[in-house]
């Protein structure tokens, strides 16, 4: 386990800028924190040793730890307003799509205090008003859209608890489900609205709804659940009625936080912790499949109990980046109760200076929104045939064992809500437990077993190892600057599997490479899927997995444009950005036990590419390795014309074979027959690519997740790492390559 | 509820998996790992780094997101070869109810 934890404000930071640490103790009494730079984090005894760089700053002494919780759950909250106050007769409605409804309470509409519509432990719909409660004798289903409402005719004292299936439903009752009971107002007035949750007796927000809800509503009188049908439907006859206090348009500024009320006296809100927007209706049927030409249909919000944006704990210090601290990777280290075994590695990136060029020709491209997407990932413990694909026991490390005990520390892109429903939004706002160093993983092969974050130190650890001077940027950093950063440089690195990416990050990385820049792909299944960020909620990350790729799940009919930014979800290559363009490779297959060599194409050995070779003569390199005893493996891709590979691009080298647990990519996969595995299709292999490009750039691509593993191998010496730097030392020379 | 059901008939490629457990499998003893490693929670194994790359302890994973995952007391292994091939000793009597060494020895 982890007995302290925690996170930065950012992951990037340039000299002269602030820093805030956000720590909670889950166990720890005190801490004391360091700053470090990261080197090479494998504590394999078979690799090369890890290394981290104490810097000198002086973050404090030794602090109190206090502990601080997790608060997931999405909502709407609607702040205080004289209009909510002093209800008389009224109805609360909304249609509602609930997902789970057994195990806990969760609300539909609240005004804590004094009236609330909800779904008890029991799944049954439950309305309140002051000490009077109501409650349906039937639960209500899942996953179907119904009409719920709670009327309350002040004259009559009659409580009106009330459920219908919507239209277009295959309901087994048409019928309305009504239960009454005598009440009085005996509650004090509400001081808030909350959709999707209410609070408890501390303040804190609690019975918060799993599933979708539709334009909720509060009048001013009881209206029968059948009328609803009609009125709710049509918003602009809604917005007109006298009898209306609030009707809240989920389909309005959907890429934003911000709340809608179409009523006049315009309570708005604020979503909390991100719930999905820009999500199919109780009125869609499919008419259209984006949600910008026909917003009304995307009327719902998607709210989970486990969403999670911004952790939000307090600061425990800020420091300030020295002003001649070296770009690198560094991380802000915690050492709870003087055990250095136990400290908790806040990793974050020291950029360049944002106002001028460092006098660096090489940057290490630190994929932050990859860590972002495998973010506290639980594949190991959420997914029981993780194991398949690993080919071996699943290894549990001491995050694993803090993520089995706390899920709610907010999910990665990998897993799925409580629901069943996919996961859209990742935050790096929370303590992200697995970009640190020496942490293992599930996924990184027989070896090491390490990756992302920790298997890119491979490749920081070998740069240190040659001496090469280089900057680190992120990114965020691209996605922000684009070009203007990238054309600083004469090479870019990437780290072993940078999958996940913005347009502006594909489009500035594709443009560098398009005008003289030289691109060092170091890893596989890169360029894969497509990301977006949200201005108005900065630190959250969106992804739809829409359509095909390898995917734990898909985003649910009619939902494959991102809210964040309206774009189609899913792959680049189905979005006019196919990895094989912007790197010779495409994703092709996946397994993680063991990795391959690469078997040299002898045809490749031209005058092109005789800096590639130099000093290596082989047939087969890369019989060896950290991931898996081979530099192809894990995640391999290939080369491919159809798939926008170029015409002069020279395959260098191919793995020949890989394990059975190796299969055939699905966008791919179009009709599937027994012989898409690794021993039986050629397809299934990566291929070591290079072409030059006409503005004088070029293009190393390894096509495979292991290669840094196998640069790692015996102490950086070995041909793989030697071809490595035959090409950084070539690519670094600003002497235009010419086309072929 | 897997079609596939593990029998006597798998002795000869659990002894396969026993001279060799990671790496290239024959087509029918992937089968019988894929019994064994899917989405049946039963007996969900998993090795608990106690020293990373040094050693384990084996645990039984809870089906239940956020369950503890269940330490087996004085199980261990120091290295992760030796941990497979007694994972997949304890599937085989999960699922058969049979001691492996015992039927292989029976067996020779």
């Amino acid at each position: 386990m982890l007995p302290i934890v925690a996170y930065t404000d950012k992951l990037t930071v340039a000299p002269g800028e602030a820093l805030t640490v956000m720590a909670s103790s889950f166990g720890a009494r005190t801490y004391h924190a360091d700053l470090r730079r990261i080197i090479q984090g494998d504590t394999n005894p078979e690799g090369p040793g890890y290394k981290d760089e104490a810097i000198a700053l002086d973050l404090g002494g030794e602090r109190h730890a206090v502990a601080k919780a997790f608060k997931p759950g999405s909502a709407v909250i609607i702040p205080g307003h004289e209009a909510l106050k002093g209800l008389g007769s009224f109805t609360l409605a909304a249609v509602i799509q609930p997902t789970l409804t057994t195990g806990k309470e969760r609300l539909v509409i609240a005004l804590p205090g004094f009236a609330s519509l909800g779904i008890d432990a029991g799944g049954h719909l439950v309305g309140r008003l002051g000490q009077a409660e109501v409650r349906s004798a039937a639960p209500l289903t899942v996953w179907q859209w119904q009409i719920v409402s709670l009327a309350y005719d002040a004259a009559s004292r009659e409580l009106v608890l009330s459920s219908l299936a919507a239209p277009g439903t295959a309901a087994p009752a048409a019928r309305p489900r009504i239960v009454t009971a005598q009440a009085v107002q005996a509650g004090p007035a509400a001081e808030e609205c909350i959709i999707a949750a209410t609070r408890d007796t501390e303040g804190e927000l609690t019975g918060f709804f799993d599933g979708k809800i539709d334009r909720p509503a509060i009048f001013l009188q009881p209206i029968a659940v059948e009328r609803l049908v009609t009125i709710l439907a049509d918003v602009q006859a809604l917005r007109r009625r006298s009898d209306l206090l609030a009707a809240w348009d989920f389909s309005e500024r959907m890429m934003t936080q911000s709340i809608r009320d179409v009523g006049p006296f315009r309570l708005d809100g604020k979503t909390r912790n991100a719930p999905k927007r820009a999500m199919t209706g109780w009125l869609w049927q499919g008419q259209e499949l984006d949600w910008k030409k026909r917003p009304e249909l995307y009327s719902a919000i998607h709210f989970h109990s486990t969403d999670l944006h911004d952790a939000g704990w307090s600061a425990d210090f800020t420091l300030t980046v020295p002003d001649d601290l070296k770009s690198g990777v560094y991380a802000v280290r915690l050492v709870p109760d003087g055990d250095e075994d136990a400290a908790y590695y806040c990793v974050f990136v020291v950029r360049p200076p944002r106002d001028r060029a460092s006098a660096n020709t090489v940057a290490f491209l630190f994929p932050t929104c990859s860590y972002l997407a495998y973010g506290n990932h639980r594949l190991g413990l959420d997914v029981p045939g993780t194991e398949i694909g690993m080919g071996r026991a699943v290894e549990l490390d001491r995050h694993h064992m803090f993520l089995q005990a706390h899920p709610e520390i907010g999910f990665s892109h990998y897993e799925v809500h409580n629901d069943g429903t996919g996961v859209f939004h990742t935050s790096r706002l929370r303590p992200l437990v697995d970009l640190q160093p020496k942490v293992k993983s599930y996924l990184g092969g027989y070896g090491s077993n390490i990756w992302q974050f920790n298997a890119d130190t491979h490749i920081l650890g070998w740069l240190d190892h040659i001496g090469q001077d280089f900057d680190v940027i992120t990114d965020e950093d691209i996605h922000a600057d684009g070009l203007r950063l990238l054309s600083r440089y004469n090479v870019i690195l990437t780290g072993t599997h940078p999958e996940y990416y913005t347009r502006n990050m594909i489009e500035a990385v594709q443009a560098f490479t398009d005008r003289g820049g030289r691109l060092m792909y170091l890893g596989g299944n890169g360029f894969y899927w497509v990301v977006s960020f949200n201005e108005d909620m900065p630190g959250l990350m969106e992804c739809r997995r829409s359509e095909a790729g390898v995917r734990p799940w898909e985003p649910g009919h009619g939902q494959f444009f991102h809210g964040f930014t309206g774009e189609y979800g899913g792959l680049w290559r189905r979005n006019g950005h196919p990895p094989n363009h912007l790197c010779g490779v495409g994703m092709t297959s996946q397994g993680f036990d063991i990795s391959e060599p690469y078997v040299i194409n002898p045809d490749s050995r031209t005058a092109r590419t005789a800096f590639i070779f130099d000093g290596i003569d082989g047939t087969v390199i890369g019989d060896y390795g950290l991931a898996g005893g081979g530099a192809a493996g894990l995640e391999v891709d290939r080369a491919d014309a159809g798939q926008g590979t170029p015409d002069h691009a020279v395959v260098l080298g191919s793995s020949v074979r890989h394990t059975d647990i190796y299969l055939m990519v699905p966008e791919d996969l179009l009709d599937p027959t027994p012989d898409w595995t690794g021993t039986q299709a050629e397809i299934i292999r990566s291929d070591l690519t290079f072409f030059e490009t006409a503005g004088g750039g070029a293009v190393f691509s390894t096509g495979s997740i292991a290669w840094a593993g196998a640069v790692a191998w015996n102490r950086y010496d070995n041909d793989i790492a030697r071809m490595t730097e035959n090409v950084l030392r070539r690519f670094n020379d600003p002497q235009p390559f010419e086309m072929p | 509820m897997a079609r596939y059901q593990i029998t006597e008939a798998d002795l000869p490629y659990a002894r396969e998996f026993l001279a060799a457990p990671i790496g290239y499998h024959s087509p029918c003893l992937q089968r019988v790992l894929n019994r064994m490693r899917g989405p049946d929670w039963t007996f969900k194994y998993v090795l608990i780094v106690v020293e990373r790359y040094s050693r384990w302890q084996l645990g039984r994973l809870p089906a239940a997101r956020g369950g503890r995952v269940e330490a087996v007391a004085g199980v261990y292994y120091d290295n992760l070869l030796d941990a497979e091939r007694d994972i997949f000793k304890r599937r085989w009597r999960d699922l058969t109810g049979q001691d492996l060494d015992h039927q292989l020895s029976t067996l020779s």
